[in-house]
């Protein structure tokens, strides 16, 4: 392998991990407006939800950055593969955070709505001091599995000609036919920031434990 | 231009594609089902080493994504002596990581057997392998329909990137008509329709047969 090919790779990683961190921002922000849809009261906001989910969930990623890809342009909006790939993993992983936080807020016990409506709280308030900490704790382990999902997903931008850690090590095999060392050196490249992610959110759970509060998850 | 016109023109190539797609899939679903029972027997027979080698090999490729076996595979096979088609290489590389998945899913019913079982198992003098094959394997593969159908449609999805290795699936299908029609989206569109009712297929074929299995 080529001296100089290790630090494309690493440079690849990082952008990579910023890719995927701008997409769980952005996917986590879109994702709040998606959970508010799903318990709208009005019938076609709850549908608009459903429809979201369900397109989004049943196509496959590629199809959809590969559908940006060419049908941005065709709008006159010149964006390049940067944006478009961004775009598209933020509308991939809303659906998948908002999945997460709706089985949040249906895993808040009966009793916390009703003791915080029979104190008068008002919405706002309820929001913050209820809903929020308690859909935080519940929802922490399978958030931080949609943004381990978010670093690999990240990888098939590079079909659509994102420059990341994938299509680094691609260009790399092509010039050198180094196969195993490239591909062995972007899998743990890969491996550190998933694995990364994931013991960071272990720890972050056992920050927001909250004694005595565990027996009463419905 | 009219339904029809279109249908005549452009049916044939949708068609190879899902063809391609539903084929690969299929074969890859079944093979990826098979390797996690392996998988579970290794784990739960070969003792504490072989516990640690599966937990090694399900860590390895649930933290990388599925492009990175695709690729080995496809480019490796050939320079070891293996100059297997494309599309077997990419469903090998599907086999080996969904069956990592489904290696950990069939672990989580496992959990789910009545441990009175076992003991009754060795009290009728079955061998391991005889409780494995008549008690265990049965019971954990019906427990586990749902969460199977869930990373059969994973799967299905992600027969989208063997695209990437030259195989005429669905979404290469879509880009080779964009690239010769021109028309920004509509290959797509029609694509992304057919994959939801691939999917939705799959996801009424594991509840029918959830149904149909479930037993008490």
């Amino acid at each position: 392998m080529p001296a100089g090919s290790l630090q494309l790779l690493a440079q690849g990683a990082i952008v990579s991990l910023l890719l995927a961190a701008s997409a769980i921002v952005g996917g986590t922000l879109l994702a709040i407006v998606l959970a508010v849809m799903a318990f709208s009261r009005l019938a076609a906001v709850r549908a608009g939800y459903r429809v979201y989910v369900y397109v989004v969930r049943g196509t496959p990623l590629l199809v959809l950055a590969l559908l940006l890809f060419y049908a941005l342009p065709a709008l006159d909006l010149r964006t390049g593969p940067y944006i478009a790939g961004t775009l598209v993993l933020i509308i991939y992983t809303a659906a998948l955070f908002a999945e997460v936080f709706r089985g949040g807020v249906l895993a808040i016990p009966r009793p916390q709505w009703e003791s915080a409506r029979s104190l008068g709280l008002p919405p706002l308030a309820m929001f913050r001091k209820v809903v929020a900490p308690l859909v935080t704790r519940y929802t922490l382990p399978p958030y931080v599995n949609v943004c381990v999902m978010t670093v690999k997903a990240s990888s098939v931008l590079s079909i659509i000609s994102v420059w990341e850690l994938t299509l680094a090590a691609r260009e790399i095999i092509e010039r050198t036919f180094a196969v195993f060392t490239v591909l062995g050196l972007a899998a743990a490249f890969y491996f550190v920031m998933c694995f990364g992610i994931d013991r960071l959110g272990r720890r972050l759970e056992r920050h927001l434990a909250l004694r005595g509060f565990a027996g009463e998850r419905a | 231009m009219g339904f029809a016109r279109w249908a005549a023109i452009y049916g044939p190539t949708y068609a190879t594609g899902l063809a391609w797609t539903a084929a690969t899939a299929l074969a890859a679903a079944g093979g990826a089902i098979a390797w996690g029972c392996v998988l579970l027997l290794i784990r739960l027979s070969a003792g504490r080493w072989g516990a640690l080698g599966v937990d090694g090999y399900v860590q390895l490729f649930r933290n990388t994504p599925v492009l990175l076996p695709i690729y080995l595979i496809y480019f490796a096979f050939p320079m070891i002596g293996l100059p297997w088609p494309a599309v077997v290489c990419g469903a090998l590389a599907l086999i080996l990581q969904n069956g990592a998945y489904i290696s950990e899913i069939l672990r989580g019913s496992v959990n789910a057997i009545d441990r009175v079982q076992f003991d009754a198992a060795r009290s009728l003098g079955l061998a391991p392998w005889n409780t494995f094959r008549k008690i265990v394997l049965p019971q954990v593969l019906v427990y586990s329909i749902p969460a199977l159908g869930n990373q059969t449609v994973l799967l299905l999805k992600d027969t989208s990137l063997l695209s990437a290795i030259s195989i005429t699936e669905l979404t290469m299908q879509a880009k080779l008509l964009t690239e010769q029609t021109g028309a920004a989206y509509e290959a797509f569109i029609v694509v992304a329709l057919l994959y939801l009712l691939l999917v939705s297929g799959t996801e009424v074929v594991f509840r029918a047969s959830h149904r149909a299995v479930r037993w008490r």
